[in-house]
């Protein structure tokens, strides 16, 4: 039953998250017991195991023993994760401010890349904010064009998952289920360390 | 005889008379209606465009008003409620949950119809129970009305209002106004209903099969709004918190540079969300053990351009270079420009033997390149002429060439177009 998996399993050994946007039909492959049954059981030589955030629901693949390696690997892992946070968020809240969006980003959100280049060109406080952070170490663009620094943040975001671009030709990008994973982490970050980061709307009138 | 047509003859007169002035006042409405219209999005009317004649017919309509000397003609409610219901604007569109003073006429009027029934005056009767029909509609219509208003909202997901705290307020409204009308349809008693309806087929009919039917719909139409409204309101709030939360922890990563979090991966209990394994890439490579395999990688050798054998240095070290470089960040750029250049050759040899070149520019665009346009021609051009001889012979380059202006012979080269000539199909047949 695992050999009509395999491009499936390439994707989730590659480092993949599987989300209902970015990869419909593996999402449902994986939604039945017994494809993750079969998964896991191929897996447990690699010592791998398919992994499911609570809150937004992706899969990937993490470790099925924490041996010395994994957790080293997982240490160094979730620093990166967390230095490339703050740019990650600061850009979901420019792209809702300059799309004047409701609510934050989330899996499913299209962004038309000109519109937000254009957004951004009209209104001088956010080119300012892009500029800092499209010279973020994470984004990392030395380009002075809000439209060159744009595409070079999208470009990143797109290697790492966070969007997809669903034509090579066409400036438009889908937001995946790896923003929504990020959300769960900053929940689960902030009641770890109890921080104190509310989400409750009455506390923003106060700000 | 007499007594018996007088009414009904003065009743004829009345109706004539109301059907003249009702179908005048309403060709008032169509007459001014761009005007009304502007004074319903403005909040006033522009009475400067309009005679005072006109102004006072509009007055003696019922259709606008002045509250006060100091202020201009404004719409009549019941005219500003049409229009909301007309163009479903759900801004104003008023919601009429009162059922006690409808039911109340009813009583009234049923009352009435009988004792014109027992007196034996047909004429009368007819009338009321006509009074009696408009108004079961018109109990049934106001309900359908706060539905479908009800309904709009829903499926537009409060489109009419921009942010998420309005569409929680608004949303909030409207389950208040679900709250009244239920509360409404529980004034209707329908053991009063079936006692006023008894021994009369008409009445039975109207208030009975009909009233009751109709509002019985209504009613689970109404809790079914209810249940998606509530719905709706936990996305919304979901939402709402969802961006509280990402705005808080990015300003309070922001006054807090040097945050450190605790030590998850070396718990006894790893946290399931930062249990992301590391990538691992199946590799795989031709074995040259199975035939089959072996015929693939001839295939593939055959189709390779020949490799120089001479000691000639690879083409993008030779490129025209940046003359000192010696901030690293510009030598790393430089670097990448030439890796992506090197990329598009490869691609144009992918490509083959395309009748189609392959456009630089347009390269740049597909692979999402941040190269200036400029700097991206030019070192093609350069990484171009440094290629040795054999291998430049595999390349053919055309420039798209533009005269910099008509009395001037200087050429501009607006792009170029790569491709793979044939001549290499020679070099790849020695090889066999």
């Amino acid at each position: 039953m695992i050999e009509q998996y395999g491009p499936l399993v390439e994707r989730l050994l590659s480092g993949a998250f599987i989300c209902p946007f970015s990869d419909p039909d593996n999402y449902r492959r994986l939604q039945n017991d017994e494809v993750r049954q079969a998964l896991d059981e191929y897996l447990r030589p690699l010592n791998r195991r398919l992994a499911q955030s609570q809150g937004s629901g992706v899969y990937f693949l993490g470790y099925l023993n924490f041996d010395e390696q994994a957790r080293d690997v997982l240490k160094s892992q979730f620093s990166q994760t967390l230095q490339s946070l703050m740019p990650l968020l600061e850009w979901m809240l420019m792209v809702q401010e300059a799309l004047g969006r409701d609510g934050a980003l989330t899996a499913g959100d299209s962004i038309k890349l000109q519109e937000f280049v254009l957004k951004t060109e009209d209104n001088q406080s956010l080119r300012h904010r892009l500029q800092l952070l499209a010279n973020d170490r994470f984004f990392n663009s030395q380009a002075d064009s809000v439209d060159a620094q744009v595409k070079q943040i999208f470009k990143r975001l797109r290697e790492h998952g966070y969007v997809r671009q669903p034509h090579a030709e066409r400036q438009y990008f889908e937001v995946t289920g790896k923003v929504d994973y990020l959300v769960d982490l900053v929940r689960f970050i902030r009641d770890e360390e109890n921080l104190p980061v509310s989400d409750e709307a009455e506390q923003e009138a106060l700000l | 005889m007499v007594s018996a047509t007088q009414p009904e003859f003065r009743e004829q007169q009345l109706t004539s008379s109301m059907l003249a002035l009702g179908t005048e006042r309403l060709a008032l409405i169509g007459k001014h209606s761009s005007l009304l219209m502007q004074a319903y999005l403005q909040g006033e009317l522009a009475d400067n465009q309009l005679s005072d004649r006109a102004i006072r017919k509009l007055v003696q309509a019922n259709l606008i008003y002045q509250p006060d000397e100091s202020r201009g003609f404004l719409l009549r409610p019941q005219l500003a409620d049409l229009i909301a219901s007309m163009v479903t604007d759900e801004n104003r569109r008023h919601i009429n949950a009162d059922v006690a003073d409808k039911l109340e006429t009813i009583r009234l009027r049923v009352k009435t119809y009988r004792d014109a029934q027992q007196r034996g005056d047909t004429t009368k009767a007819q009338f009321q129970l006509q009074l009696l029909t408009g108004l079961v509609h018109d109990l049934g219509g106001q309900f359908g009305e706060a539905m479908d208003s009800l309904w709009h909202r829903l499926n537009s997901n409060f489109g009419f209002v921009a942010s998420l705290a309005d569409k929680i307020r608004e949303n909030h409204r409207a389950q208040q106004q679900i709250g009244r009308l239920l509360d409404g349809l529980n004034y209707v008693d329908f053991a009063e209903l079936i006692a006023l309806g008894e021994g009369d087929v008409h009445l039975r009919k109207l208030l009975v099969s009909q009233l009751q039917r109709q509002l019985n719909a209504h009613h689970s139409s109404l809790l079914e709004v209810q249940r998606r409204l509530v719905q709706l309101m936990g996305r919304y709030r979901e939402q709402q918190a969802r961006s509280v939360l990402l705005t808080n922890m990015a300003s309070f990563l922001r006054e807090h540079s040097n945050f450190q979090v605790g030590d998850y991966a070396w718990r006894s209990q790893v946290p399931e969300l930062i249990n992301q394994a590391q990538p691992i890439l199946p590799a795989a490579a031709i074995s040259l053990d199975q035939h089959a395999a072996l015929e693939v990688a001839t295939g593939l050798m055959a189709s390779m351009p020949r490799p120089t054998s001479n000691k000639e240095s690879v083409p993008s070290e030779q490129a025209e270079r940046v003359a000192t470089v010696a901030n690293p960040q510009v030598e790393a750029r430089q670097q990448a420009l030439k890796a992506d250049v090197e990329a598009l050759l490869l691609h144009v040899v992918d490509q083959g033997k395309q009748q189609a070149g392959v456009s630089a520019l347009q390269y740049l665009r597909e692979k999402n390149l941040s190269w200036d346009a400029e700097v991206w021609l030019l070192q093609i051009l350069g990484e171009y002429q440094s290629l040795p001889p054999q291998q430049r012979h595999l390349f053919s380059l055309r420039r798209d060439e533009q005269r910099a202006h008509p009395f001037n012979d200087l050429l501009l080269i607006a792009d170029l177009e790569l491709s793979f000539q044939p001549a290499s199909q020679g070099q790849a047949q020695s090889l066999r």
